[in-house]
């Protein structure tokens, strides 16, 4: 097959998408439905050039380029492995995505410009995949800059709210910052190697500024994935942007950062470099433990799942931090077991994060609402769209035989591989990574509990909630789609592992299949010992196992017990009510409890007394938790800047012509008297 | 042909000085129309060396729409302009007229210091030429620095670009008639717009000193 009609197939069919919805702006209905299966068939067609580069072993792959007259810049594209990968978690989810979009962008016709939404959405999509097969840094940084203008219209697409404005304008200030810095490091580079072809990137003379090329690196890719402390914008533009373009955000396009580190950083370690894994190491368990110690207080659905993000790849980072410290200490086979794993939870985090982030926009689509407060009972009435958040909750708290378990277990024997090492430094930070991992999933469970129970169980806290009604089919489909996958990736990992394979040989050179066996009942012993294996299909016949023999012993044990429908005991009051039920607020009380230091709750309770004390006229409870980032970090650094700005207009922006004309006239004497000493 | 080119070009860089010791606003439109003349009669001497040489036309046309723009069109455009808001007279200058000559005098050496060292130059007397439209270009920007009122600055503005004229002309024999064009409209749109600012600035601030556009700042 030739891949090169392949990929020009796909970027005809993403601008056919774009265009589609454009010359039919009568009827935005055919339109949307063109764009849409448009953009599913290019990623159907991804998903195809992408499985089978990845299937057919490691692949330095398709090149295709194209020399501009301009200097240093080449449009080069090229697939190897690792594009590959990435191109495949982005094709499976924008299959989805296109699919659920179809239905869900009918509450946009005629209120909102449908055909402009698809084109930015597809331009969106096309920019990520030069993002990801770009060969040269000059086009790299081209595109991921197109890639974060776009995805900052689409994130202020239902821009009329302040709020929303306001969450653009984070968005856009600090991925520039970011891409500034990637600048910086680039140009660094650029002074070492004086090339900016990527396929030279192996050549990198080892020197001092190395060390400055790789904080530029990691700070620049750090805020476009959000990892702490770089992670302000992104709880708020994911509640902000229609949440199809939420689950692309937090699904692949945060990811773009890590395949960034992947692709500059991982051939730059040399031995002598281990603090570079160790700091990526550091900075993923935090974002691990924060993130979801901060989803855990949020009660908008998006912000929650924003907060999620910032977890999930902070497990991602540990994956890649491992694999970076372990290539500087010289561990190949851990260098790849830890890659292999990052890649793996990406993937994973890429299907049920995107299959969460569409059922936020499917209970926000049916509800109006993202407030999980105004929520509750949808399970009656969205049962489809409950089972797929319930599927996706397993998953994204690593509960087997969900594939989101399979990637943490990988996490966990990496680090309990690094154990071994021989720097206390490492061992310690491994350590504390487990803990805070242990930790994470534990407390990543305890807030799905919270979605799931509030949103969907109980009685509905608001009208909205009590008439909501099964989203379209299309929803459902685009939904299933990334729900099956979370569970087939889970049992049947052995394809994903062998893609895997390609990735860590084609760039370390190392495979991970050595410790394979078996076929139908598929073990994988990851470390090449009889340590530990997983079998994910034997787990999932255990816990069917289990799951009967505890049901037997239940019945045989306990006895006759029959079923009966009544109401609940109301302790005599007549009937229960919505206001009776637990709240988001109240059901996390005991970690806002344990975590005081890192919360800074205050509450406040104002009573309004009416005739009598005991009957008030209404109560007000009102429960705030502070960031301590935004406030200890972020606001002393924005009003340095504004003082900064303030000066500058007093002293150098003066209004006067005369000064300005002053500055051109000293400017031009200062350069005419260089260039009389220079001669 | 050369000495008269040099003397031409030294009569240029004159005019920028008197300019600088000049104390009236009329007498600034009367001494760029001066410089603008010998700037005529420069693109016409070089034109007609050229026509004889290569029956090349393009600095004859040239010369002919500087005559008209520069020293008959803006002249009395901007004494149209000076007529209507004229009704006050202010001491027009931050330094006073030895000074300014001074520091014009500086800006020459300055522009001899910078230039003279070059060795690439083709021949000694392109130095002398670069030399003086450079000064004549420093001496325009000092001047819109010196003078208070916006009549100041539109003439220094000019200036300048008549040192960038002459620079070009003598170095290269002039720009590609294209270009040269070009520039004029740019600077005939340039003084127009300027020319209808200087009416609503005296309109709003019952004056044309810009430094009251100070007061402008948010």
């Amino acid at each position: 097959m030739n891949y090169g009609s392949l990929l020009a197939g796909i970027l005809v069919l993403y601008l056919a998408g774009a265009f589609a919805a454009l010359i039919c702006p009568r009827n935005v209905r055919l339109g949307n439905t063109l764009s849409q299966s448009f953009s599913s068939m290019a990623s159907l067609l991804g998903i195809y050039l992408s499985g089978s580069l990845l299937l057919q072993g490691p692949t330095r792959g398709l090149v295709y380029s194209h020399v501009l007259n301009v200097p240093n810049i080449t449009i080069t594209v090229t697939i190897d492995s690792l594009s590959a990968f990435f191109l495949l978690a982005l094709s499976i989810l924008t299959l989805a995505v296109s699919i659920y979009s179809r239905g869900y962008l009918s509450h946009y016709y005629h209120q909102r410009n449908v055909g402009l939404f698809n084109l930015l959405y597809n331009f969106f999509i096309l920019t990520m995949i030069s993002v990801m097969t770009s060969g040269n840094i000059i086009f790299f940084l081209i595109s991921w800059e197109m890639m974060s203008l776009l995805s900052y219209f689409l994130v202020v697409f239902e821009g009329e709210s302040r709020e929303n404005q306001r969450a653009g304008l984070i968005y856009l200030i600090m991925t520039h910052i970011g891409t500034a810095f990637l600048v910086i490091a680039f140009m660094l580079l650029y002074q070492t190697t004086h090339s900016f072809d990527q396929s030279q990137l192996h050549l990198w003379v080892d020197s001092p500024v190395k060390n400055w090329i790789f904080i530029f690196l990691l700070v620049g890719f750090g805020t476009k994935a959000g990892v702490i402390p770089f992670h302000v914008w992104l709880p708020y533009a994911h509640p902000a942007a229609p949440s199809n373009v939420s689950a692309l955000m937090s699904g692949i396009m945060i990811k773009t950062a890590v395949y960034g580190l992947m692709r500059f950083v991982l051939p730059m370690i040399t031995p002598g470099y281990e603090w570079w894994g160790l700091a990526v190491l550091l900075i993923g368990t935090a974002s691990t433990f924060l993130g979801v110690a901060y989803a855990l207080m949020e009660h908008d659905i998006k912000r929650l799942l924003a907060y999620h993000s910032i977890e999930n790849i902070g497990i991602i980072f540990i994956g890649l931090g491992l694999s970076f410290y372990a290539r500087a200490a010289g561990n190949q086979t851990l260098c790849a077991l830890s890659l292999a794993a990052s890649l793996f939870h990406l993937l994973n985090h890429t299907v049920f994060k995107g299959a969460l982030f569409l059922g936020a926009g499917s209970v926000h689509y049916a509800t109006r609402t993202k407030d999980l407060e105004k929520l509750g009972g949808l399970m009656k009435k969205m049962p489809y769209t409950g089972f797929f958040i319930l599927i996706a909750s397993l998953a994204i708290s690593a509960i087997p035989p969900f594939n989101g378990f399979v990637s943490e277990w990988l996490t966990y024997q990496a680090l309990f591989a690094n154990l071994s090492s021989h720097s206390t430094a490492s061992q310690l930070l491994s350590i504390v990574a487990v803990a805070m991992l242990a930790m994470a999933g534990a407390m990543a469970a305890y807030c799905f509990v919270k979605l799931l129970g509030v949103a969907f169980l109980g009685l509905p806290r608001s009208r909205q909630a009590a008439e909501a009604q099964e989203v379209p089919g299309s929803m459902k489909t685009g939904m299933g789609v990334l729900v099956m996958l979370c569970l087939v990736l889970g049992v049947f990992p052995r394809p994903v592992w062998v893609m895997l394979d390609a990735v860590t040989r084609s760039l370390l050179g190392q495979s991970i299949m050595n410790g394979a066996q078996g076929g139908f009942f598929y073990i994988y012993f990851p470390l090449e010992t009889t340590v530990s294996a997983l079998s994910p299909l034997m787990v999932l016949l255990a816990g069917i196992l289990l799951f009967v023999a505890v049901g037997l012993l239940v019945k045989l044990l306990g006895g006759k017990f029959g079923q009966r429908r009544y109401g609940t005991w109301d302790c005599g009051f007549d009937g229960l009510n919505a206001r009776m039920q637990y709240s988001a607020t109240g059901f996390t009380k005991p970690l806002r409890i344990v975590f005081r230091g890192l919360y800074r709750p205050t509450r406040e309770l104002r009573i309004e007394e009416g005739a009598s004390r005991y009957y008030p006229e209404s109560t007000t409870y009102l429960v705030t938790t502070r960031s301590v980032f935004e406030e200890y970090i972020y606001a002393p650094l924005i009003s340095a800047f504004t003082k900064l700005a303030r000066k500058t207009r007093f002293i150098i922006q003066t209004g006067s012509i005369h000064d300005y004309l002053i500055y051109i006239f000293l400017t031009v004497v200062a350069l005419l008297l260089y260039n009389g000493f220079n001669n | 042909m050369n000495h008269y080119l040099e003397l031409l070009s030294i009569l240029i860089l004159l005019s920028s000085f008197i300019l600088a010791a000049a104390k009236r606003i009329i007498s600034y439109i009367w001494i760029f129309r001066l410089q603008s003349f010998l700037l005529v009669i420069m693109a016409g001497y070089l034109g007609a060396v050229n026509f004889r040489k290569e029956g090349d036309i393009d600095i004859l046309i040239i010369c002919m729409v500087i005559l008209v723009v520069k020293v008959i069109y803006i002249p009395r455009l901007l004494e149209n302009t000076f007529a209507k808001v004229a009704y006050k007279v202010e001491k027009d200058f931050f330094l006073n007229i030895p000074i300014s000559v001074l520091i014009c005098c500086g800006l020459v050496m300055l522009s001899y210091f910078s230039i003279f060292p070059i060795d690439d130059l083709r021949e000694g007397v392109m130095k002398t030429y670069l030399v003086n439209s450079i000064s004549v270009i420093l001496i325009g920007l000092f001047f819109m620095i010196s003078r208070k009122k916006a009549i100041g600055q539109i003439i220094g503005f000019l200036v300048i670009e008549n040192g960038l004229f002459i620079a070009a002309l003598l170095s290269a024999h002039s720009m590609p008639i294209l270009v040269d064009l070009g520039i004029f409209v740019d600077v005939l749109a340039g003084v127009m717009i300027m020319g209808v600012l200087v009416f609503r600035i005296n309109e709003n601030f019952e004056s044309i000193n810009i430094n009251k556009l100070r007061n402008l700042r948010g």
